[in-house]
């Protein structure tokens, strides 16, 4: 009896409900209550979460993409007529400020008014996936805004006004630069003694020197050198081997982001995509990840949790389809695990930068 | 009393969240909560620096201590008012109680600290937060940068053998005692290497199936010659008798692997290719596919010299193209 019990739960978790993810992110974009305010100023980053999950799902004909990306273009910080605020621009989360709507420019002169690095980040993959061609983004200003915000020992601040510092922001700087296929924005010797620098007595990465190893941190590592093309270069070959061992050893059910810690879904991604990059993806155990990611699906509202039986969020619900993507779950597209956006989103952007390309050459 | 109806506030034109036409992700925030945001907003146009401002952006943080906008606001007004940072202290301990995973108000803490140059306070306040919750990423990463900022190393390892007592599993701690003694005396004495090694085996005796007390051990031999230290592998060894665990018997391959490096001998590959397959069919199964790429990749790099010589193969050309690897 208990083994046909144990048969059934079995299969009840295995069932991936799609439609009800679709219905969760299409939620998402809309209205949130009250008791999410603390996301204000990384709405952006819920946008993009929502956006490339529909994406994953192949599910972004549920959306008004014109719409999404005029909402996009108001958060570019644009340069004042003067240009002295060029060190500031870049993508804001939110209207928090209380910018009046603009889709172009000039900048408004603003005390206050800066972007974010991890904005101009999903601001960016979130007009990418919704098919724009960022003609209308500033490229030279977005550049020097993130040039404005590197310190002297290769990390990122997230905003000019000040922040906290630590690899989070080399990797969205790193994006920033591959998609705008630039690197001026930021200098990679300093960036890459940095990482490094990270790289913990265990082998994982830390979110800066001398800090616990995690999950997290090792995926920023690992995908800003990829991102960078910096890779073997940065990192021997029996570096590399050890950083591999640290991270298949993640894996519990699903994956931990840290030793002897619980498992969490989104590590599924942050540690699973760092495995893919790293070649050894393919020797993990992809049943009782998936089994594991399943179990905190949630089966009511959609979306996934961290855990079995909790709440599930955005960034949890688009991390978990992007685990269950790696793995190739049937009827979820392919995510390029560095840059996390869907193989076809990248596919535009390489089609976009050769559009580029082409016009640098021509003209005179 | 909303900040609209209030005389005191009448010069103020509040300014409103502005999404346009199609807002995304929008949240939908109560009366109260818009009344005081979109007179911060006001305040914030005009950079206002004045008492109450700064009374309001407390208002604001308790609605959202997220709003990095908000603390830097308040950090400008506290310089500008000339406010009590004592003072200061205080509020942010109490919200950092309340929110300890928040990113913004430990960025604060630390500001105030850094214009205070008064670090006193800190190693007791977040031992506090770290008896709530051991495992604190930002309260680890205060802790780290209070201790290299003003040189507080004296009394952090007892702190941390405290704090192993109580959890031998917590990886954090493990981490800080790495820190503390990188920092401090170094792991190149061989007497400090020694006593370290011993911690280890007496914590892993107590409690075998331990990742961060394997990753510790690994983590301080792994350049330092892990085969070479006398009389490891054989405590090892003995160990694995009594307390096995995944963790010991990848630490072992690990150990086979090292002396390979510096003496290819047939024995010791057929040890480590042995542990990779009892890791593999019994006893980390999770990892299988990993353990027999393993054992592949070992017996690729380290394919003896005997076995070359059957195969009428020049054996340094050999090795030399499979261990450039």
């Amino acid at each position: 009896m208990a083994e046909e019990e144990s048969q059934l739960e079995e299969f009840e978790q295995i069932d991936f409900l799609r439609d009800r993810h679709v219905r969760f992110f299409q939620r998402t974009l809309q209205v949130l209550p009250e008791r999410y305010a603390s996301l204000e100023t990384t709405r952006l980053t819920v946008m993009f979460f929502a956006v490339s999950g529909l994406d994953v799902l192949d599910a972004l004909d549920v959306i008004d993409r014109n719409n999404m990306i005029e909402w996009i273009y108001s958060l570019q910080v644009l340069p004042t007529e003067d240009q002295s605020n060029l060190s500031r621009c870049g993508f804001r989360g939110s209207s928090h400020i209380g910018i009046p709507y603009s889709v172009k420019g000039p900048g408004v002169l603003h005390p206050y008014d800066s972007g974010h690095v991890a904005m101009t980040y999903t601001g960016l993959t979130s007009l990418l996936i919704l098919g724009d061609d960022l003609s209308r983004v500033n490229k030279q200003a977005c550049l020097a805004g993130l040039k404005a915000l590197q310190l002297e020992d290769g990390s990122f601040c997230a905003v000019p006004e000040g922040s906290e510092n630590d690899i989070r922001f080399i990797y969205c700087a790193a994006c920033i630069c591959y998609m705008l296929d630039d690197w001026s924005g930021m200098d990679i010797q300093k960036a890459i003694e940095y990482i490094r620098g990270s790289m913990s007595y265990d082998n994982g990465f830390g979110q800066g020197a001398g800090l616990e190893s995690h999950g997290g941190w090792t995926f920023c590592a690992i995908a800003s050198l990829c991102l960078m093309g910096r890779l073997e270069e940065a990192l021997s070959q029996r570096e590399l081997d050890r950083i591999r061992r640290w991270c298949i050893m993640r894996q519990q059910s699903g994956f931990h982001g840290r030793p002897n810690k619980p498992v969490d879904t989104c590590y599924s991604f942050w540690v699973g995509a760092t495995l893919e990059l790293l070649d050894v993806f393919q020797y993990t155990n992809y049943e009782k990840n998936r089994n594991y990611i399943l179990s905190t699906q949630d089966r009511l509202v959609g979306g996934f949790a961290k855990w079995p039986d909790s709440h599930p969020d955005p960034l949890h619900a688009y991390l978990g389809l992007c685990g269950l993507s790696l793995i190739g779950e049937p009827n979820l597209r392919k995510v390029h695990p560095a840059l996390n956006i869907t193989q076809r989103a990248f596919q535009h952007l390489q089609q976009l930068q050769q559009t580029w390309r082409d016009n640098a050459g021509t003209c005179t | 009393m909303f900040y609209r109806d209030r005389k005191e506030w009448a010069d103020l034109e509040p300014v409103p969240q502005d999404d346009g036409p199609n807002p995304v992700v929008k949240i939908a925030y109560s009366e109260k909560f818009s009344d005081v945001y979109d007179y911060f907003r006001a305040l914030l146009k005009k950079d206002e620096r004045s008492d109450r401002a700064f009374a309001l952006t407390a208002e604001a943080i308790e609605l959202n201590a997220a709003n990095y906008t908000v603390w830097h606001y308040r950090r400008v007004l506290l310089q500008a008012l000339q406010k009590d940072l004592r003072e200061e202290m205080r509020y942010i301990t109490d919200i950092i109680e309340e929110q300890p995973k928040n990113y913004q108000v430990w960025h604060h803490r630390r500001m105030v600290v850094e214009w205070l140059n008064d670090p006193s306070e800190e190693l007791e306040f977040i031992a506090d937060i770290l008896s709530q919750d051991a495992k604190n990423y930002h309260a680890w990463q205060h802790r780290q940068w209070v201790i290299q900022e003003y040189k507080l190393w004296d009394n952090e390892l007892e702190f941390v053998e405290k704090l192993l007592e109580e959890d031998v599993r917590n990886n954090s701690v493990w981490n800080q005692r790495h820190f503390v003694i990188s920092h401090t005396t170094g792991y190149s004495s061989p007497a400090i290497l020694d006593r370290e090694v011993q911690y280890c085996l007496n914590q892993i005796r107590k409690a075998p199936h331990n990742e961060s007390a394997w990753n510790y051990l690994k983590g301080i031999l792994q350049d330092r010659g892990m085969s070479s230290h006398p009389g490891l592998l054989e405590q090892v060894l003995e160990l694995k008798e009594t307390h096995c665990s995944p963790y010991l018997l990848a630490f072992l391959v690990d150990c086979y692997e090292d002396a390979l490096e510096n003496n290819n001998q047939k024995e010791t590959l057929n040890r480590a290719l042995e542990v990779c397959e009892y890791l593999a069919q019994e006893k980390d199964t999770i990892r299988k596919e990993y353990w027999l790429f393993l054992q592949r990749s070992l017996e690729s790099r380290f394919e003896c010299i005997d076995v070359l010589l059957c195969q009428g193969i020049s054996p340094l050309l050999k090795s030399d193209i499979k261990n450039g690897v």
